[in-house]
């Protein structure tokens, strides 16, 4: 294990099977007042289960319904037939489409912009550092409705409403704030002794900061990418506002579906459009529950 | 190497926002010439600055009624948030079982669901054909309120999204105290609840902040969850934000609303940067 790592484990995070304390009890038999905790928390436990998870599996359920009339639980008639429906139709498959070249485009150009901001807030200590870092956050406290209207007039003026660069800047925009706190802390993170200890060795600092440096912030860097792909992925309003007529990504379409079609369909549609968070979620899951995100969000 | 995001978000944010503020105080020229030309019901100056446009808005009772739902909703989602990543942090700080682990698991599940589909299936869930409304028929309560298309749903979307990021923050914070702090306390004689008054509670303090000034923050801003959940009015600040905009084309009147909406964001965003600021300061005195 690194030295990063072994770091990580001693600020903790939520997977760690060391670090709950095991109070050396003496078995006796329940008291009354344990029993009725143990009842509370399994209740709680449960309704935690009914308010976390049963939206999903009631809308997931829908998308196989035929026929479900209340007050029953489950459909009394199952069919695939609304899958054919969302498949057949050619402008939900073009909005699949632009959602996966856009997302992509507004990671990487996110990360190229953000990553060497990243890097200088955590490596020097210049004047403003503070301001900067803060201010990036403030652009998260307007509300977006409010900038998207406003910002209209610039991409007006610009000849950018409706273009491909217009909706990569708009989903762009949403993306800085992780790009730029979450990798600040990975590079905080690694004691400079690391980085000098390398560069004591021979190695110049290129080399150190590919083989050093880079490395060990990599896990920081990556959750800061999935939360970028996944924040552009979902952007829906400023993509509305920016890209019709030409660009209709998935999320967009979705509030014209849920409005418009029957119920059903939409739960497939919803069914579809949230298999790349999960798939790409899951594949960061560690790092996230691990504290990586956590980290991101104290300024030092 | 600092200058790429900052100018990226001075030309597309702070930009636009400069030009929103000039807008919403009755100067329609330069920027907002556009979006000014087919605009309704605008007040508008050629020297110095009006009020007009914010007097407008506040009057309106309509506008009003939105403004406390949003200052409702906000702070019944802060405090639910908090209490309930406090609970589910300590629970997973204090106890290792198979139940713990699929608690940890539960309060996530949110990171891994665009919010658009997540606000549809909270919909459905309580709506009135929903499954709170069928568990309620089955058990006799035939009268339970429908909860779909109610402020009530909103608050519960908006907890249900901001969930996970207030557990993640709180384990965090809540796993970086020592075993042998709290240890220490109950060997002492502490309770429980007098371990978590006295060591870990003052030790989580800027987590806490964090995580009530952030939910806050999102709350405040937010569309999708009270647009697809919420009433048509009186509804959340950011759906009639974009009702004013798009559906009574009165842009100027949006943007006042988005202007009174981001001052109290950033009254909540100075607490954050201020218990920031504290700690840090804290740190470097310590260190």
């Amino acid at each position: 294990m690194s030295a990063i790592e072994q770091q990580g484990v001693a600020l903790g995070g939520l997977e760690q099977a060391e670090l709950p304390v095991a109070r050396p009890t003496r078995r006796r038999m329940p008291t009354p007042r344990a029993a009725v905790l143990r009842g509370l928390g399994f209740v709680f436990v449960v309704a935690l289960l009914v308010f976390m998870v049963g939206p999903l599996v009631w809308l997931a359920v829908r998308a196989f319904s035929g026929i479900w009339q209340y007050p029953r639980f489950w459909p009394s008639h199952w069919t695939l037939q609304w899958w054919r429906t969302v498949f057949d139709d050619k402008s939900l498959g073009r909005s699949m489409k632009l959602s996966f070249e856009f997302a992509p485009v507004v990671t990487v150009a996110s990360a190229a912009i953000c990553l060497p901001a990243a890097y200088a807030f955590s490596r020097f200590n210049f004047p403003g550092r503070r301001v900067l870092l803060v201010s990036l956050f403030a652009t998260n406290a307007f509300p977006k409705i409010g900038l998207y209207i406003s910002m209209a007039g610039v991409f007006y003026s610009l000849n950018l409403m409706g273009t491909f660069l217009g909706v990569v800047i708009v989903q762009l925009i949403g993306t800085i704030v992780f790009m730029t706190w979450i990798p600040t802390a990975a590079f905080s993170a690694i004691p400079r002794s690391l980085e000098e200890a390398a560069r004591d060795v021979g190695a110049g600092p290129l080399r150190v900061f590919f083989r050093v440096t880079f490395p060990l912030a990599a896990p920081g860097i990556f959750v800061a990418m999935i939360l970028s792909f996944l924040a552009a992925f979902d952007e829906a309003q400023g993509t509305f506002l920016v890209g019709i007529p030409n660009y209709i990504t998935m999320p967009t379409e979705m509030y014209t579906l849920v409005l418009n079609y029957p119920e059903q369909a939409a739960a497939v549609f919803s069914i579809l459009l949230a298999i790349p968070s999960v798939v790409l979620m899951s594949l960061a899951r560690k790092h996230v529950m691990g504290g990586k995100l956590a980290e991101g969000f104290q300024i030092r | 190497m600092v200058l790429p995001p900052v100018a990226v978000v001075a030309v597309f944010i702070g930009f636009p926002v400069g030009a929103a503020i000039a807008y919403t105080l009755g100067r329609a020229g330069g920027p907002n010439s556009t979006v000014a030309l087919l605009a309704q019901r605008q007040h508008i100056v050629h020297h110095g600055v009006t009020t007009a446009a914010y007097r407008e808005v506040l009057g309106n009772p309509h506008v009003r009624a939105d403004l406390w739902a949003t200052v409702w909703v906000t702070l019944v989602t802060i405090v639910v948030v908090v209490l309930l990543s406090w609970a589910i942090g300590l629970y997973l700080r204090l106890s290792d079982t198979r139940i713990s682990r699929i608690v940890s698991a539960l309060s996530v599940i949110p990171l891994f669901i665009p919010v658009v589909i997540a606000s549809y299936a909270i919909l459905t869930f309580y709506a009135s054909q929903g499954f709170i409304k069928t568990l309620a028929y089955h058990l006799g309560w035939h009268s339970f309120p429908t909860l779909g298309y109610t402020l009530t749903a909103v608050a519960i979307g908006e907890i249900w999204v901001n969930v996970p990021f207030g557990v993640l923050m709180m384990s965090s914070g809540l796993n970086s105290v020592p075993n042998a702090l709290i240890e220490a306390a109950r060997d002492s004689g502490a309770s429980l609840p007098r371990t978590v008054r006295s060591v870990l509670l003052p030790m989580n303090v800027i987590p806490t902040v964090i995580v009530a000034t952030f939910t806050g923050i999102y709350v405040l801003g937010s569309f999708t969850v009270p647009y697809l959940t919420g009433p048509s009015a009186p509804n959340l600040m950011g759906v009639s934000m974009a009702n004013f905009f798009s559906a009574f084309n009165q842009p100027q009147q949006a943007e006042v609303m988005a202007m009174i909406v981001f001052v109290l964001a950033v009254g909540i965003g100075t607490i954050y940067v201020w218990a920031n600021v504290r700690a840090s300061k804290r740190a470097s005195i310590t260190s």
